[in-house]
């Protein structure tokens, strides 16, 4: 199950256990609830997904701020929407 | 004998890459979809008389024809696949709920313990030799021998490089997701089969191997095939290939597409061939039936063909593939 929500300051999008192409098309559509401003932290274990999501991410605009390891075989991506 | 190898290769490249991980589908459901897409996959290979290395990629670079029926094929699937991908994102964010998020889910905890994949490592290297020496011991292992070490280091190469014809085939005429991608991935395959047939086309002409080696058989099912197959490996989140290394790496869901696809190739290949074997027709081999000359420039004229039609078709969409 993907979980989507906020965790005080900022939001996080669980998409643990699921493969490409899941991983991008959730990580977008989430962007896409938030403000100009907000963070959003991707978490995933699919190791293409830290290519592919912080490249679709900075394909929409947004700037990606880090893709850090949380323990081995999990990555968090975070990301700041961009926009006015 | 190459599988192994492979996935041996994927296994110890995720190794050493520190991205290994037993890693458990989100839902059932991912399982059931790895299924459903391992016994298409299956299907798909009896039908097109290979996956997506011995039914066209593989199958180009041996000048067969058949390779060439299951392209399409694989561009219908892969398309199916994109919607199917559509619909089903579609569902799941309808229940994409935006509430507060305890501090406790989606939380880590920190497990990676340096020994245990120094033992997994070890596994590894253990399971290379071991499958070495039996294949070096074995009467006429020679050629597993190789298979096997070819196979690790095809493992190697595209665990790192994340070769995936599923991403290659799904995003690339719908043009969501991945699109760029896509691109990529195509003029890859464009390059690694204008390499490949040159080398098979001196290895056949000069007699090193058999003429009409790799060359299977033609006709409209491998069309049917390619499309089965190309829906599948989307739905099970990988081809033949991409499924080896990411169970290598882990992911349980393609263990169980694996598991899927072998348990019902056998059966099925078995059925279709007692039951329907006038669907498969004679192999054609392109540069016997074209000459040399001819056959090869069929060839590379066609791949130039699709490398334009993909520059075009990413100009049209304004991506750069650069």
């Amino acid at each position: 199950m993907v979980r989507f929500g906020r965790q005080g300051e900022r939001y996080v999008l669980d998409v643990r256990g699921y493969v490409c192409p899941y991983p991008v098309i959730y990580a977008r559509k989430a962007m896409d609830r938030l403000k100009p401003g907000e963070v959003l932290e991707t978490l995933t274990d699919n190791p293409p997904s830290c290519e592919n999501v912080p490249r679709a991410l900075k394909d929409d605009g947004h700037e990606v701020i880090a893709v850090e390891k949380v323990e081995d075989g999990v990555w968090k991506i975070v990301a700041r929407k961009g926009g006015r | 004998m190459g599988d192994i190898g492979l996935f041996l290769g994927a296994l110890l490249a995720a190794l050493l890459a520190n991205e290994f991980r037993v890693r458990k589908a989100a839902d059932l459901l991912g399982y059931l979809e790895a299924a459903v897409g391992g016994v298409l996959m299956a299907v798909g290979v009896v039908f097109a008389s290979g996956c997506n290395w011995g039914g066209f990629f593989s199958a180009i670079t041996a000048l067969s024809l058949h390779g060439y029926l299951m392209f399409p094929g694989l561009l219908i699937g892969g398309l199916l696949g994109a919607l199917y991908v559509d619909w089903r994102t579609l569902r799941t964010l309808k229940s994409l709920e935006l509430g507060e998020l305890p501090a406790s889910e989606a939380s880590v905890r920190r497990s990676g313990e340096a020994w245990r994949r120094a033992l997994l490592l070890a596994i590894g290297v253990a399971a290379a030799l071991a499958f070495l020496w039996l294949a070096i011991s074995s009467p006429g292992g020679e050629l597993y021998a190789g298979a096997l070490l070819i196979g690790l280091l095809v493992g190697v190469v595209i665990q790192r490089s994340r070769f995936c014809f599923a991403t290659a085939f799904r995003d690339l005429l719908k043009g969501g997701g991945e699109f760029e991608r896509s691109v990529r991935l195509q003029i890859g395959i464009i390059l690694a089969i204008a390499v490949g047939a040159a080398g098979v086309a001196i290895l056949k002409y000069v007699g090193f191997i058999e003429p009409q080696a790799y060359v299977k058989s033609v006709g409209w099912i491998n069309i049917v095939g390619g499309t089965l197959f190309g829906l599948g490996m989307v739905i099970a989140g990988g081809c033949a290939s991409a499924s080896l290394w990411r169970a290598a790496e882990g992911h349980l869901r393609l263990w169980a597409a694996l598991i899927a696809a072998i348990v019902a190739y056998a059966p099925i290949r078995f059925l279709v061939h007692a039951a329907a074997p006038w669907i498969y027709g004679e192999g054609v081999l392109i540069t016997g039936a074209l000459g040399w000359v001819g056959g090869l420039a069929a060839i590379y004229a066609s791949l130039l063909l699709w490398f334009l039609f993909l520059v075009y078709l990413a100009y049209r969409r304004g991506a750069r593939i650069w």
